[in-house]
């Protein structure tokens, strides 16, 4: 099983285009820029459905509204993160699936908190019908920020090992 | 000002930080969820000003929600940023792509808060006026600018 990932991902690292843009001046940043303009729209607008919903800016709309409102662009963003992911992760396949660090975001932590995410978008339209949120959309909301916040540790935990 | 560079890179806390793989990571993990929040709801807010986001929502608002976090956002990014400056600050200092990035970021904050400051007028206006969609579509551009310039420092500058 480990060799023949070992294999798919060597030969992902050695497509032309992604040896290029491992070795072009410049280009690499773009990637980066691929994930984290990505990531800005996606956590940005995450987060703030989530902040709506442990309590923050009752008065401006209800948290179902704001989640329908956010709900395009919310995975919009994740498209683009995941297209410069899956890029980033071809730069340096072979090193990337036998980092610890990256094991546990995208095996473990960035699995629990997608799904988290989509039960909580989806509760959030029953949940959000009034301004006050229950007590059980609060910790929801809390715990997708918590989530996200492990998921982006061990992200930058990577290059540490 | 190179002085005052050579100055914050001997504070002994920036020293501390910058030299310990944990504290660094975390600083960077600030900077990251700081400017999530500041680009992520800055942008949002301006696709709605330019008629392609949130059209449920009145603009004031949308904007009255999102605004704050993204001035936490800006809180965040300002403080582990200038961590990371301080650290290393004889080399930020004179490389272009900083200045070209700090630029970005100023003109970014600076049309904001014009979309900020004329939001309720914007709001009771028939339709959106031509002016203020190219202030918004201005302040979305320089903040995806920003991230490339912001990452192009991090190539330039070796041991960040």
């Amino acid at each position: 099983m480990h060799s023949w990932l070992v294999g798919i991902c060597d030969r992902l690292q050695n497509i032309r285009l992604v040896v290029w843009l491992v070795t072009a001046q410049y280009a690499y940043p773009f990637i980066q820029w691929t994930h984290l303009t990505g990531l800005s729209l996606w956590l940005g607008t995450t987060l703030a459905l989530d902040f709506r919903l442990v309590g923050a800016g009752k008065r401006f709309q209800t948290a179902a509204q704001l989640s329908d409102a956010l709900f395009t662009w919310n995975w919009v963003g994740l498209g683009i993160a995941v297209l410069g992911g899956i890029t980033l992760f071809a730069t340096a396949a072979v090193g990337y699936i036998d980092n610890p660090a990256f094991r546990i975001k995208l095996g473990v932590l960035l699995p629990m908190a997608l799904a988290w995410h989509i039960f909580v978008q989806r509760k959030s339209r029953t949940w959000g019908r009034t301004p006050e949120t229950p007590a059980v959309a609060k910790l929801a909301g809390l715990m997708e920020i918590v989530l996200w916040v492990s998921v982006a540790t061990a992200a930058v935990w990577i290059p540490n090992y | 000002m190179l002085r005052l560079c050579e100055w914050l890179e001997q504070i002994p806390w920036i020293v501390a930080i910058t030299n310990s793989a944990v504290l660094i990571s975390l600083v960077w993990l600030v900077h990251y969820f700081g400017f999530f929040l500041l680009v992520g709801t800055t942008a949002v807010v301006d696709l709605r000003v330019l008629g392609a986001s949130a059209r449920n929502l009145k603009l004031a608002p949308l904007a009255g929600q999102l605004f704050p976090l993204a001035w936490i956002g800006l809180g965040l990014v300002i403080a582990s940023g200038f961590i990371m400056f301080a650290g290393q600050a004889t080399t930020f200092y004179p490389t272009a792509v900083f200045r070209i990035k700090m630029g970005m970021v100023l003109l970014a904050l600076l049309f904001g808060m014009i979309v900020q400051r004329n939001l309720p007028v914007w709001d009771r206006a028939p339709s959106v006026p031509a002016a203020a969609k190219w202030v918004a579509f201005a302040s979305l551009t320089l903040w995806i600018g920003a991230i490339l310039a912001g990452l192009e420092v991090a190539a330039f500058i070796p041991g960040i």
